[in-house]
């Protein structure tokens, strides 16, 4: 059983480890809010109508002369590819709700995804590897001005793009930066930061999404304030809080090392051996050794381990992908044992199985 | 995941409490079912804090909460939306525009809420579509012809003036095209 093939394919262009300090921000993520004049958004909507929206966007990209977008109605995809596209980020949970009229368009590389009929009529994110905020709005403003080339806009001088939440109005700019904050949250100080980044008008979150728990360490830094400043000007705020939190989590790891460096690295290849040899591997306890072996590569401790087979594995083991690799429904405790045997493929160890067949 | 009690089918997000004769009834609907349901309040328990519920609290739900000083009948629904039928009341509770015509139905309204969401920012300084730059400068554009035009008929130029009514009247058929929907159809 190999899953290198399956990887290949799965593994979205932004989980590729590269980038701007890509060994603290995982990935930067860009969405803007746009809505059609003359329809009424998604939640009052009706079918003939989400249908006429669905078409007219469509279109419109798919005619930019910009080739590889791929067009999927969520009520035509089946439910498993539906929760691997919610897993790479590429759709919202609620979009893949049949009853939503939803769509989504993807390019080639994954790097745009363009929801249709979610919350707002259209929803353009573009997600790229590392720290590249400047680089990911661009790329999405683009695919927002071959759009509004081509569709009317609500758009209102004083309240400018007009979006179904009002948190929202205004740029309906979202920026977000995805961020491995180990060393801060060994060290509790993510408990006072936290507070912090609030009072300037960020919010903090979970990697996966409102109300997650920080699984595996990762936090997702975003903005909040959406009217009253220019799109240049969110971002540059999110870019320095990021780099302060990029700041204090390198100050961090070095104290640990300074200080406390046997137990650290008791710790990380304590880590590094569960995710070798586990036959077990919980959802919860997979994202906290993950998080541990990636401190340990970036620290230069653990040096056998590629970041990208990491990387991989942390969008791998989730349900979705699991079922999706095991092509049937697993319950709970069958996906911690494939979790645990796929880990164990994956980083290599099957010398120690064979160890184990011969005993 | 809770499913919505009204369609059975979409993820609830939304819970209301209803009060009728003294009994309280509890609905967990989705936005969609919400946004259609007529006659309810939020219950102000609700965890964790949404936006239909920061909306509720801060404008709205002062009023549900205190029900010895004031009915629930009492609480004006405010304007309603031509467009998609929504009362002010309505969306302070699901705390979400049903349409883009909301936004001038609940135009005065706007700003006390924006300041709220936006760290006290109540207007757009942001990216502006090129179509609707395009839109502004016709505007302003026959706006000045019109004064003109105005001119020339206080000076009894009157061929100058019929000019400038040709000039204004394709001015406006552009503008109907802009707003109809992107730069496309050129009428000049």
């Amino acid at each position: 059983m190999s899953i290198d093939k399956f990887m290949k394919g799965s593994v979205a262009g932004w989980m590729k480890s590269s980038g701007e300090h890509a060994d603290i921000v995982m990935s930067t993520r860009i969405r803007l809010a746009r809505n059609l004049r003359g329809h009424l958004f998604p939640i009052a909507s009706n079918p003939e109508d989400a249908k006429k929206v669905d078409e007219s966007v469509t279109n419109a990209l798919l005619n930019s002369g910009e080739k590889g977008y791929e067009y999927m109605r969520m009520s035509e995809v089946p439910l498993l590819d539906r929760q691997i596209l919610v897993e790479k980020h590429l759709v919202s949970p609620q979009l893949t709700d049949p009853k939503r009229n939803g769509a989504v368009i993807l390019s080639a590389d994954e790097t745009i995804s363009l929801m249709i009929n979610e919350e707002d009529h259209i929803r353009i994110q573009c997600i790229y590897p590392g720290f590249q905020l400047e680089n990911a709005y661009e790329h999405a403003d683009s695919v927002d001005n071959e759009l509004e080339d081509r569709l009317p806009y609500a758009f209102d001088e004083e309240f400018g793009y007009l979006t179904s939440c009002p948190s929202n109005t205004g740029t309906g700019l979202r920026a977000s930066v995805m961020m491995h904050l180990p060393a801060l949250t060994i060290t509790k100080q993510i408990d006072r930061i936290i507070p912090a980044i609030t009072r300037l008008g960020m919010v903090v979150r979970g990697s996966y999404g409102e109300g997650s728990e920080a699984l595996g360490n990762i936090y997702q830094i975003s903005n909040q304030t959406t009217l009253g400043k220019a799109e240049k000007e969110i971002l540059a705020d999110l870019k320095n809080v990021a780099l302060r939190l990029i700041a204090h989590e390198r100050r961090s790891r070095e104290v640990l090392l300074s200080k406390s460096r046997v137990a650290l690295e008791n710790k990380l290849f304590r880590s590094l051996g569960i995710i070798k040899y586990a036959r077990l591997l919980p959802t919860g306890e997979a994202a906290r050794c993950l998080s541990d072996v990636r401190l340990g590569i970036d620290l230069d401790i653990i040096k056998d381990i590629d970041m990208s087979i990491l990387n991989e594995l942390m969008i791998f083991m989730q349900p979705g992908y699991l079922q999706h690799y095991a092509k049937t429904d697993l319950t709970a405790e069958e996906r911690d044992i494939f979790r645990a045997d796929l880990f164990r493929e994956r980083l290599r160890v099957k010398h120690v199985e064979k160890e184990d067949t011969e005993e | 995941m809770m499913v919505c009690d009204n369609c059975k089918e979409r993820q609830a997000s939304v819970i209301f409490t209803q009060e009728n004769e003294g009994v309280t009834t509890e609905r967990h609907l989705c936005e969609k079912c919400a946004f259609q349901s007529q006659m309810f309040h939020l219950d102000p328990s609700q965890e964790p804090l949404s936006i239909q519920q920061f909306l509720s609290h801060w404008f709205g739900g002062v009023e549900s909460m205190q029900p010895f000083q004031q009915t629930q009948e009492g609480i004006p629904d405010g304007p309603t939306c031509p467009d998609c039928g929504l009362t002010f009341k309505k969306f302070l509770d699901i705390g979400k525009f049903g349409c883009p015509t909301c936004y001038s139905t609940f135009k005065e309204r706007l700003p006390r809420i924006f300041s709220k969401l936006h760290n006290g920012h109540t207007t757009h300084v942001g990216k502006i579509p090129v179509s609707f730059n395009e839109l502004f400068a016709v505007k302003k554009k026959i706006e000045e012809i019109r004064a003109q035009m105005q001119q020339a008929i206080d000076a009894e130029r009157f061929e100058d003036a019929a000019l400038l009514r040709d000039e204004a009247k394709a001015l406006k058929q552009r503008l109907a095209a802009c707003q109809d929907g992107g730069g496309d159809n050129d009428v000049n």
